[in-house]
């Protein structure tokens, strides 16, 4: 199982869910919605014979909010799968339950992009500190820095 | 009346608490420097263990909240006091004057209290880190308590005494006990190693486990004399083991002047003592620290099963009578 | 003893770098752990996206100190890649050399920390003294020790002169063999061997469940490595092997990243022999990269790192995600670390090579005097 996978294997498997592309000769991006994530996962790991996930990266494009999963398995080939969330109601499920990995990756996007992922074990803070403002998502392209807000730690004395 | 005032000068001056004091620091010096310099580093000038001993003694002493500070100021004293006076048992230039039938017994005695000061000090603390660590120091005190004991047992059986300097007599007209029971000598050193809570054996105050251990809420004065009291048990520690194993400060035939003698036997015993410290300083460098559950396999395994042999041997001899 | 909380961090001697795991122990065995991650953050994505391409490279550079070349390297050629640049070969191979000293050193320096946290003075001692070695020839290079400023987009910054690679060749075989009694030690060292062994012992199915990259895997027999599975640079002419082990436990990490530093510097070796001549860098790279979106990955000392880029047609890159090795391998050890005792948790955690300010990446300066706020 280690030649590497062609695109035409992969649009077979999603067939449904989402198409795909060559980004160039290793890396091939499949689009879905995120309703399919969970299905889309388990193709992936399942028939197309990826055995780990790489990250789950975000991206902030002004309109919504693109999430990609890159899995990766003996062939060498990188699967990106990406899905694309409304600003207003940023939600999809969480897929720690088939990818443990996953879970250190979605606490720290929901952190710093706000994105709620339903069905995690434990969405608490963890890259930001526990006194941060609740509803301050600081990697969104239209969070600015409150000039008067509190953003934890200690506070500065005027002297 | 001389001889009150002879006893006076053992006690206080020389070999008393001022040398003791002096030599304590002198060893924790060669300590660090030979350890360092197997680690290829530099380490420290002659005079810094005087110099962190003034310093500590000044600096602030912190009191956390809700401590007994009368146990915390007198631990300490109780401790530097009980090894100081171990000291005063252990031939350093001749037989000590303050000598009885059973004074190894007082001194291995006295030896163990720095361990269950620490331990006080440790579960008073109002600390995670010192109650574990506390707890560890006792812990390991009941594992090597054991076969130091018995490897120290070992001479007196066969000298036929309970008094180390009868001990040291013994050895002057016989051979060293080191070369008649080698077993009991390494299990005696081992022993040593873990009394003084040094690497393999610093399991209590495993920095980069549980902080400092029970060390840790001590500041000032207290951690000033608690680090003196660890020093003096190196120098105690390894006269004893000079004394017993090694045959103290006595040379094989007397030298006529007493006064040479006295110099003499003072010698031997800076130079079995160093011998003692290049040991275990070696020791110390060479190794890792061990957890505390394999230092329970290990100990009562191999090092208590060394010292129950090393008896048994001693009893058979005596039984078949065999003169050595 | 009932169940206790013990808290390891933010401050602790056994961590060279904040974090915060409370342990809930009943006496010396580990229940459960809670983690938290956020005390060295720092805000480095969100900075980087209003920086252009020359501003951003030290900034990246400065995510870590130990993996410092990584970073700068990772991004760069993730922009060159947009660009479509092709890159002239001695650049590619300066940039290897400088690659692998790095993951020299920083193998070194984790021996030497493996050892302090079991209270093995000694060899960590003699690992930071001939970590020195490699320090100077970096700093021969470079002219630093850490943050090294050799990557710029199209090339390298600074060459090579012939009195460099001599030098640098000729402080190699003494390193090798100082490396040889480092491995007699470790396979010989009593207290060694009953401290590693053992400990927090991964399965190969279970390194590839949590996630695990780098040595921490490829110590528990997952054969991964950036490097050959995604080749970059110039290890695709430069014969090296990877290195994995079955042991999975403590001992089995040290053994790969032991085999990972003769396997650099046969790298370094190699490079150094046969450096390319020609020119270090393209002439007149572009100043605004197309718009594109580039996974680029890069094997770190700690594993494999991740940068997401995304351009958007400007000298800015619109978006940097970064996904550090380390973050990867927390998941092991939150889930090796249960049922084991609380004398091994310094082990375990200095196993994976932790380096905290690659995982947390906030100053918040106020706008107001231009001075960094504190953060937690």
């Amino acid at each position: 199982m280690n030649q590497p996978i062609s695109i035409e294997t992969i649009n077979e498997a999603m067939k449904g869910m989402g198409t795909a592309e060559m980004a160039r000769s290793n890396r091939i991006r499949v689009t879905t919605g995120p309703e399919t994530i969970h299905e889309a996962l388990t193709v992936i790991m399942g028939s197309l014979g990826c055995d780990r996930l790489i990250t789950i990266s975000t991206a902030d494009n002004g309109t919504a909010f693109e999430l990609f999963y890159h899995l990766t398995g003996p062939h060498r080939t990188i699967i990106s799968l990406g899905t694309k969330l409304s600003r207003e109601m940023p939600k999809i499920a969480s897929v720690s339950d088939i990818l443990l990995s996953a879970g250190i990756y979605e606490r720290q996007i929901h952190d710093l992009f706000g994105i709620e992922f339903l069905g995690h074990p434990g969405l608490k803070r963890i890259i930001l500190n526990e006194d941060w403002p609740a509803d301050e998502f600081p990697l969104r392209k239209d969070w600015k820095r409150g000039p008067d807000t509190f953003y934890g730690g200690i506070k500065e004395e005027k002297i | 009346m001389t001889d009150t005032l002879l006893l006076l000068v053992y006690i206080i001056v020389f070999p008393g608490f001022i040398f003791l004091l002096a030599y304590a620091l002198f060893f924790e010096f060669l300590d660090r420097k030979i350890s360092a310099r197997m680690q290829h580093r530099v380490g420290p000038p002659l005079f810094q263990p005087f110099a962190d001993l003034i310093k500590m003694l000044g600096k602030e002493v912190i009191d956390p909240d809700g401590v007994d500070r009368h146990v915390f100021d007198t631990a300490p004293l109780v401790a530097l006091a009980a090894v100081m006076t171990a000291f005063l048992y252990i031939p350093v230039t001749g037989a000590s004057p303050l000598a009885f039938q059973g004074d190894l017994v007082v001194v291995l005695y006295l030896l163990m209290l720095p361990t269950v000061a620490l331990f006080l000090i440790g579960w008073l603390s109002r600390n995670v880190f010192s109650a574990v660590g506390g707890i560890r120091a006792v812990t390991q005190m009941f594992i090597y308590e054991v076969p130091f004991f018995l490897a120290l047992l070992t001479p007196a059986l066969m000298a036929g005494s309970w008094s180390i300097s009868d001990i040291v007599l013994w050895q002057q007209e016989h051979l060293w006990f080191m070369v008649i029971q080698p077993i009991g000598f390494v299990v005696g050193l081992i022993g040593l190693q873990a009394k003084l809570e040094r690497t393999p054996f610093d399991i209590p105050e495993a920095e980069t486990e549980i902080v400092a251990g029970p060390w840790t809420e001590l500041t000032g004065r207290r951690l000033a004399l608690m680090h003196l009291t660890s020093d003096v048990s190196l120098v105690v520690g390894s006269s004893l083991i000079a004394a017993l194993f090694l045959g103290g400060p006595a040379l094989p035939w007397t030298v006529s002047p007493v006064w040479l003698n006295w110099i003499a036997g003072f010698l031997l015993f800076l130079a079995k003592t160093l011998a003692v410290l290049l040991i275990l300083s070696s020791m110390k460098v060479a190794t890792g620290r061990i957890r505390i559950d394999q230092l329970n396999a290990i100990g009562w395994k191999y090092i208590a099963g060394a010292a129950v042999v090393q008896v048994a041997l001693v009893l058979i001899v005596d039984y078949f009578g065999v003169a050595v | 003893m009932p169940e206790v909380v013990i808290p390891i961090g933010p401050q602790h001697p056994a961590l060279k770098e904040p974090v915060n795991f409370r342990v809930i122990a009943d006496g010396e065995k580990i229940i459960r752990l809670e983690l938290d991650l956020s005390y060295s953050h720092r805000g480095v994505e969100k900075a980087a996206e209003s920086r252009n391409f020359i501003r951003v490279l030290p900034l990246l550079e400065r995510v870590c100190g130990i993996c410092s070349h990584s970073h700068s390297t990772a991004f760069s050629k993730g922009i060159e890649e947009i660009m479509q640049l092709e890159i002239p070969p001695r650049a590619l191979y300066i940039r290897t050399i400088i690659a692998e000293l790095e993951r020299m050193h920083s193998h070194m320096l984790w021996l030497g920390v493996a050892a302090h946290e079991i209270g093995f003075n000694t060899l960590f001692m003699w690992t930071w003294r001939d970590r020195e070695v490699v320090q100077d020839t970096l700093e021969e290079m470079t002219g630093n020790r850490v943050h090294y400023g050799m990557n710029e987009i199209g090339g390298v910054r600074c060459d090579l002169t012939p009195v460099q690679v001599n030098k640098a060749l000729s402080r190699l075989p003494n390193l090798e063999e100082r490396v040889r009694k480092y491995v007699d030690m470790v396979n010989d060292q009593e207290t060694m061997l009953i401290r590693f062994k053992g400990i927090g012992k991964m399965s190969r199915e279970e390194a590839l469940k949590f996630g695990a990259v780098g040595p921490t895997a490829r110590a528990s027999g997952v054969d991964i490595d950036t490097r050959r599975d995604d080749p970059y640079l110039a290890y695709q002419e430069v014969p090296w092997n990877v290195v994995t082990d079955t042991a999975g436990d403590v001992y089995g990490r040290t053994r790969v990243r032991i085999g990972e530093l003769f396997e650099s510097i046969k790298i370094v070796r190699y490079c150094l022999e046969n450096l390319p001549g020609g020119q270090i860098r393209v002439n007149n790279p572009p100043k605004n990269a197309p718009e594109g979106e580039i996974l680029s990955r890069y094997e770190a000392p700690r594993g494999e790192l991740v940068h997401f880029i995304r351009t958007n047609g400007t000298d800015k890159v619109e978006r940097v995600d970064i996904r550090t090795p380390t973050l990867a391998n927390w998941t092991s050890v939150a889930m090796c670390l249960v049922n084991q005792n609380l004398a091994d948790i310094p082990v375990i955690v200095a196993a994976i090579d932790p380096c905290l300010s690659c995982t947390s990446r906030i100053t918040i300066v106020n706008h107001k005097n231009g001075k960094p706020g504190r953060s937690g």
